[in-house]
């Protein structure tokens, strides 16, 4: 195919990305140095800068920058630890029994993450069943406090985005030839150091591909800790993304939503810069 | 491989995948149970799994008032479905194009849906639900037209540019879609397409344009170029082989792309809930059950996410060979 005829094919996509993610991109660094509110959405005010000096000087904005932080570090290792333990352990059970297996792993991927949310949150309700549990245990009940709704944010996130790294540690998996492991065995190597020293070295790009995604999933996470605080802000259990959703839509702060948008996009170029130049290095050889 | 024997490891690694299984399903279960329990029994202080399973959350949701002959109005709805899909599965018997049959089935199918509140007094949710289907079905149908055509350059052009838009498309799909969506907001506020249906495909579409490209593309990659250049020797120009000779036996991945889109479009939470004022779509409406005071928003909101998940687990269970197909294929990227 030659360069026109590429093009051709490419035009009508290629005009839609640069007109709604290239071009909103740009919008959003020029909002962010307006003052607008809903008002004044049609002139909005030149200020400059002040909008990032307002974010770095808000406190609820670290806050939120802080709990993101610490929900990719608990929320990402736990769900590659448990994902890869899951994904092993269905490797060593029979065809027949894994599909179902795999079918029940997949309910919380494939369900739309609002309704997810909606349904993990049923547990903890007055008369859910984990509540209920919660109250023989430990005998208080179950309220709603910064730590709970903070744990219950990670438990959901455990939940919801676990089958993703199983799924892909699986398919991997399917991959490792059987000699490999039948040679190990032979030599006297124990389960235990077969994952250590065949399994895991196998799956080593596997893990840092997922590894990249999860933390970027796990940085825009919205759906459910929107869920789970609505009507009950409390605010120490923000996220960035909810916090510059209140910024823009409940305080009408939109300049100041944008710088934070704008903030969080550098932010997140530390991971996306080598999981683009991974991808790009990859793509170039393959053709 | 040689698997484990022991049968006490046996034993333990069933016992921990069951036990992560249930984890997975319990949600699902329990939602399922409550939302068929009056609000005094789903606010019981133990957990209560035997009592007499009503409709009343269902139909609190859906419906205004009970139509006066419920039986009735429930078998014609069942036959009229049941005879589409009866027409959708005996495609190939019609002197027809089976493509035709499939879409005719869907747009009446449509119409039906449509003209029901005409008939039975439904509540706003319906109305919802409609919005859902509608946007869901317009960010299908351009995002494959126009991403098929993408996918295809891309599987078959070898200069570097491709490799370019491709790291570049993935780039901004990884991006946190807040930064695009507050600039869509201000756009549709201005232009006055703010709460249209028309806003929120376009924008879907844009959004997930690079997951469509990326994953068309690795599907056009497993055709033989051979297939389209013996047509373009027999004197057809690119395009009319394209559409004439690929696409026909492409079906499988648009259908397995098309089922993905589909997933996105409909679970798509904070771009509806930013470009709507009340052209809602199911997942906004149904964030809205989250929280409330009185009793009865637990089983209420239980059913409606019932009623949500529903129409996505029939979908998945009819294509699920496709689903596997897509998610094996490694093209799900985010």
């Amino acid at each position: 195919m030659n360069r026109r005829t590429f093009y051709m094919f490419m035009s009508p996509s290629l005009l839609v990305m640069l007109a709604l993610m290239v071009f909103p991109l740009l919008t959003s660094v020029w909002l962010s140095m307006q003052y607008m509110t809903f008002r004044n959405i049609n002139e909005p005010e030149f200020v400059g800068l002040a909008n990032y000096v307002a974010v770095f000087e808000d406190q609820k904005f670290w806050n939120a920058f802080s709990f993101t932080m610490t929900f990719i570090a608990i929320a990402v290792p736990m769900q590659i630890f448990t994902g890869f333990l899951i994904a092993v352990l269905l490797d060593q059970v029979s065809r027949r029994i894994r599909g179902i297996y795999i079918a029940a792993f997949l309910m919380p991927f494939i369900v739309v993450p609002v309704v997810g949310t909606l349904m993990v949150k049923q547990l903890f309700e007055s008369g859910g069943i984990v509540a209920w549990a919660f109250r023989q245990l430990i005998g208080s009940r179950f309220i709603l406090t910064e730590q709970s709704v903070k744990s219950l944010i990670l438990i959901h996130a455990l939940w919801a985005a676990t089958p993703f790294p199983l799924i892909v540690f699986f398919a991997g998996l399917q991959t490792l030839p059987d000699e490999l492991v039948e040679a190990s065995m032979i030599d006297g190597a124990t389960r235990l150091r077969q994952v250590r020293h065949i399994m895991i070295p196998h799956l080593r790009s596997l893990f840092v591909f997922v590894g990249l995604i999860s933390i970027m999933d796990a940085y825009r996470v919205f759906d459910s800790v929107f869920v789970l605080t609505e009507q009950n802000p409390i605010y120490k259990a923000e996220v960035m993304m909810l916090y510059t959703f209140r910024t823009a839509m409940s305080v009408q702060r939109l300049g100041k939503a944008n710088a934070m948008s704008v903030i969080t996009v550098v932010l997140i170029l530390v991971v996306l810069v080598p999981f683009l130049l991974r991808t790009y290095k990859e793509q170039t050889e393959e053709r | 491989m040689k698997r484990i024997d022991n049968r006490y490891a046996l034993g333990v690694i069933y016992l921990i995948l069951t036990l992560y299984a249930a984890f997975s399903v319990i949600p699902f279960f329990w939602t399922t149970i409550q939302s068929f329990k009056t609000p005094r029994q789903a606010n019981s202080r133990a957990p209560l799994f035997i009592f007499e399973p009503i409709l009343d959350n269902y139909t609190d949701l859906w419906l205004k008032s009970i139509p006066d002959d419920p039986m009735l109005a429930a078998i014609i709805l069942v036959a009229i479905f049941g005879l589409l899909v009866l027409v959708a599965i005996n495609a190939k018997r019609f002197p027809l194009p089976r493509g035709f049959v499939y879409l005719a089935v869907l747009l009446a199918g449509f119409f039906v849906l449509v003209q029901i509140p005409e008939f039975i007094k439904t509540q706003t949710f319906y109305n919802y639900f409609l919005n859902t289907i509608i946007v869901t079905a317009g960010t299908i149908c351009i995002s494959i037209s126009i991403g098929c055509l993408a996918g295809y350059g891309l599987a078959r052009y070898s200069g570097i540019a491709g490799v370019i838009v491709l790291v570049a498309a993935l780039g901004f799909r990884s991006l946190p879609g807040m930064s695009y969506i507050l600039p869509y907001w201000w756009f549709g506020q201005r232009s006055g397409l703010y709460d249209t249906h028309i806003l929120l495909i376009i924008t879907l579409v844009a959004i997930n344009q690079p997951f469509t490209i990326w994953m068309l593309r690795s599907f056009f990659m497993n055709i033989p170029k051979e297939i389209e250049e013996s047509a373009m020797v027999d004197g057809a120009n690119r395009l009319t082989a394209f559409i004439s000779v690929i696409i026909p036996i492409m079906w499988p991945g648009i259908i397995s792309t098309a089922l993905f889109t589909l997933l996105l479009a409909y679970s798509d939470f904070l771009l509806v809930r930013i470009l709507t004022q009340s052209n809602w779509t199911l997942t906004v409406a149904i964030s809205k059950y989250a929280a409330g005071e009185d009793p009865g928003h637990i089983t209420l909101a239980a059913a409606a996410a019932v009623s949500a998940a529903v129409p996505i687990i029939i979908v998945v269970f009819i294509f699920q060979g496709q689903l596997v197909k897509g998610l094996t294929s490694g093209a799900v990227k985010g």
